[in-house]
């Protein structure tokens, strides 16, 4: 009897004993069951998770706060120490030591039969890992910026609806009661037709100068890790460091988009296009390793007229977060239940019945277990995360070019700038390339 | 030891989209020093670089009789300079020399307050009004309230006391305050200053004064006051503009807190507008941030032509430092279609050069691959039988023809 199948029975037997109902020789997920993507309420969600981190631990531990919700039972990373960490979180709470490990997500989708999978990898690789996902037909739970290029983000958000699985980003924010009452207020003209709005992302901090080139650590496949990226020797900045570097990751321009620009269009109706135009400047480290802006401020037009500036902290007046200015004031909010405005009589106003009322979710992770159990769409589906990123991507590439680009949200295409578009995509080293879909 | 290898590949369109800051009139400055409890032998000769440097100014060091001298001596013709720097902490000037410098300001002559210089002549009183803020000297309340940033409020708090105080040499960040102004526009707002002294509890009567940038002052960085301390300031007297650095300390000889970038660049800047208001100068690429200190070991910003004659020799280990001046540059472009071809042809150079270091092409490889054209391809194609630069040639054909 194989590993795999100790695990199903144990699956089985957790749920049997729920239930009293199933009997098939072998557990498969409940989605398998002749049931689509409706899974019944009683039923654990079987559950995998590619990317052990930091992010990928603190998902895992929410999800498993979630009391019979989900049973995780297979996970991978590259770094040996991190996925031992991990199984023994999943074993622990599992009661048995059967979660299987895996140091290829090749193999792990192939082996792996899940409803769902919770990813969260450094972004260089979601184009081909949450496109493997969604082409493996495995609800997702994956972490923002969804993309690391607009090309990875339309690829990813095509073969999502394709195979039609249930997608949930990691921006959790929308499940706080704060954000989702300021989008409501706003959405709903409280502060009147909205001009302006201002997002605050964390200012830079100091780098580490450039480290040596070390030995790779015996539990890590730097190869695996580096992926589609250009190879490189190891210098020891993997694990959360790689936000500071631009093969992996924009930075917290591109890090928090998925945050508090990603509220802002949900506010101000943007959540399905982007804007036309983008212009800005950013500041760079002279030395070091760490090579991404430590400050940017961009501004971006749309179609309708409203603007939308994205800067470090430092350089906006409220500071980190959200505000949007309308014609009648402005709201502001921002993480720690921040929820602020010009008029406070407004935060007190009731949303009436005729009114748009915004997806409402109070535990972001559970909002994805009910929606792989309902077939409904979560509360941040993939192309409103792509819109999201989508903005700092934008401004990532004016800043670069130190030039205004103009950008068709329709088309999904820059217009007129053959070295701006180049920057729609960073080639992917071979072997690697985005599955097709 | 063996002698770095130059990439002589400098071309003539080059000059052609340098920034352009030469003047054939330069502004004639007044640098005077003599007395200091600092080194002003070293740090005059600094600043006349560091202003020169610019283009913009033509600088001459004056130096007042030493400390107990015949003071009566010292008689500077002002109405010569546009620009008067004051690297001076000592005995008094004449009525004479004061009120000729007075006359100057008044109509309109600019002025550089540099470090020290603020802990001269507490009880002249215009004098203390051209400063805005001082220290030391006796200065007490009766020189004015301390003056400084609370969070972000402004306070003026007159409690009693003696003004002036710096805790040990360190490096700290510096927060932009007004980041409009001309002297700061295009700055970053935060930035690491190189280790220097924090001046702290400066009093005065801060008249048409606005603060520039503070730093915060706690036990670790200075003598922990917790406020954000006034560290760049602009004053008008009269017609005059006056630009007060309280950096660039050299008390035990110059070093970061005088070679720092951003130190050098605000001076430069300041000056400037002391002189006419504005600023000209182009932000240069190695204005430090929040990510680090910049250092320029002989007071000067590396030009393109620099960093190209030494990309080749290119060490991401060791230094950074031309790539970013080449990054910046073709940011600075915006798009021109001759600058960046000027660029590449250069690039190109060094991608096919049998010295240059497999990193150098590697980088250059990447940017090419964005802001290159069909002029490079070819020699692209070439690396890719390149072993070692295979991965990246490709990266860079793959953006420069999508098609293949």
């Amino acid at each position: 009897m194989s590993p795999k199948t100790t695990r199903r029975d144990f699956v089985k037997r957790a749920a049997s004993a729920l239930t009293a109902v199933i009997t098939i020789p072998q557990i498969i997920p409940s989605s398998a069951l002749g049931m689509g993507k409706r899974i019944a309420p009683s039923d654990r969600i079987v559950m995998g998770a590619i990317g052990m981190g930091y992010q990928g631990t603190y998902n895992m531990r929410d999800f498993l706060k979630l009391k019979d919700a989900v049973q995780f039972v297979a996970v991978c990373d590259v770094d040996a120490n991190h996925l031992a960490k991990a199984k023994n979180t999943v074993d622990l709470a599992n009661k048995n030591n059967d979660c299987a490990t895996y140091g290829d997500y090749r193999e792990f989708f192939v082996k792996e039969k899940l409803d769902a999978v919770m990813l969260a990898i450094p972004d260089h690789w979601h184009g081909i890992i949450y496109t493997a996902a969604s082409n493996s037909k495995i609800n997702v739970y994956g972490e923002k910026p969804i993309c690391r290029t607009i090309h990875d983000g339309q690829a990813i958000v095509k073969s999502v609806k394709k195979n039609n699985i249930i997608w949930q980003t990691g921006s959790w924010q929308r499940s706080e009661p704060n954000f989702h009452r300021g989008a409501e207020l706003v959405i709903n003209g409280r502060i009147g037709k909205i001009k302006y709005i201002e997002v605050g992302l964390p200012d830079g901090n100091k780098g580490i100068g450039t480290p040596p080139i070390m030995q790779v650590p015996p539990e890590l496949n730097w190869d695996m890790w580096l992926g589609p990226a250009l190879k490189v020797p190891y210098r020891g900045v993997t694990h959360w460091d790689w936000r500071w570097i631009l093969d992996y990751s924009g930075g917290s321009m591109t890090d928090w988009a998925g945050h508090h620009i990603d509220i802002a269009n949900w506010g101000a109706g943007l959540e399905h296009t982007g804007p036309v135009e983008i212009k800005g400047t950013g500041v760079y480290p002279v030395e070091g390793i760490f090579n991404v802006p430590v400050e940017y401020d961009f501004l971006c037009r749309y179609a309708n007229g409203i603007e939308m500036r994205v800067a470090n902290e430092s350089r906006i007046p409220l500071g980190m977060g959200t505000t949007w200015y309308g014609e009648l004031g402005w709201v502001h909010v921002d993480r720690g239940n921040v929820i602020t405005a010009s008029n406070p009589k407004i935060l007190t106003e009731v949303i009436g019945e005729n009114e748009i009322h915004l997806y409402k979710s109070d535990n972001h992770w559970q909002n994805f277990v009910d929606s792989v159990r309902s077939g409904k769409p979560t509360i941040a589906p993939v192309e409103v995360a792509y819109r999201a990123i989508s903005v700092a991507l934008l401004g990532e590439i004016a800043i670069t070019t130190g030039q205004t680009i103009k950008w068709d949200p329709d088309k999904e295409e820059i217009i007129g700038n053959p070295r701006a578009s180049r920057m729609l995509s960073r080639p992917y080293r071979q072997p690697w390339s985005i599955p097709i879909v | 030891m063996k002698k770095q290898f130059l990439f002589f590949i400098m071309a003539t369109a080059l000059l052609t989209f340098l920034p352009g800051c030469k003047k054939d009139t330069k502004y004639s400055t007044l640098i005077i020093t003599g007395q200091n409890n600092h080194k002003w032998k070293e740090s005059s000769v600094i600043l006349k670089q560091i202003l020169d440097e610019t283009g913009l100014f033509s600088s001459e060091i004056m130096i007042t009789p030493e400390k107990g001298g015949n003071m009566n001596k010292f008689n500077p013709n002002f109405s010569k300079y546009k620009l008067v720097v004051l690297d001076y902490n000592g005995d008094s000037w004449s009525d004479n020399t004061n009120a000729e410098f007075l006359k100057y300001v008044k109509d309109g002559g600019g002025v550089v307050i540099y470090h020290a210089a603020d802990n001269s002549f507490p009880e002249w009183k215009e004098y203390n009004e051209i400063i805005g803020l001082g220290g030391w000297g006796n200065r007490t309340e009766k020189n004015g309230p301390y003056i400084y940033l609370k969070g972000n409020d402004l306070v003026y708090d007159s409690t009693a006391g003696v003004a002036g105080s710096h805790g040990k040499k360190s490096e700290y960040i510096i927060t932009n305050r007004i980041v409009d102004h001309p002297i700061t526009k295009g700055l970053p707002v935060r930035w690491l200053h190189g280790s220097d002294e924090l001046y702290s509890q400066l009093r005065g009567p801060g008249k048409n004064m606005q603060i520039l940038a503070t730093a915060f002052s706690d036990s670790i960085v200075g003598v922990g006051t917790m406020r954000n301390e006034p560290l760049l300031m602009i004053i008008t007297y009269g017609k005059g503009r006056i630009f007060h650095t309280a950096m660039g300390d050299d008390y035990d000889g110059a070093g970061p807190a005088m070679q720092c970038a951003g130190f050098i660049t605000t001076l430069q800047r300041g000056a400037e507008w002391a002189v006419t208001g504005n600023v000209t100068q182009i932000v240069p690429f190695d204005f430090p941030s929040a990510a680090g200190v910049v250092l320029r070991p002989d007071y000067k910003e590396i030009t393109l032509e620099e960093a190209m004659a030494n990309i080749g020799n290119y060490d991401i280990g060791k230094s950074t430092k031309y790539l970013s001046c080449i990054q910046s540059h073709i940011r600075n472009l915006a798009g021109s279609e001759q600058g960046l071809r000027d660029i590449e042809k250069m690039m190109d150079k060094i991608l096919v050069h049998n010295k240059a270091t497999v990193a150098a092409k590697k980088l250059l490889l990447r940017e090419l691959s964005w802001m290159g054209s069909d002029y490079s391809i070819p020699a692209i194609k070439k690396l890719v039988s390149n072993a070692e630069l295979k991965d990246e040639a490709e990266y860079a054909l793959a953006r420069l023809q999508p098609t293949n």
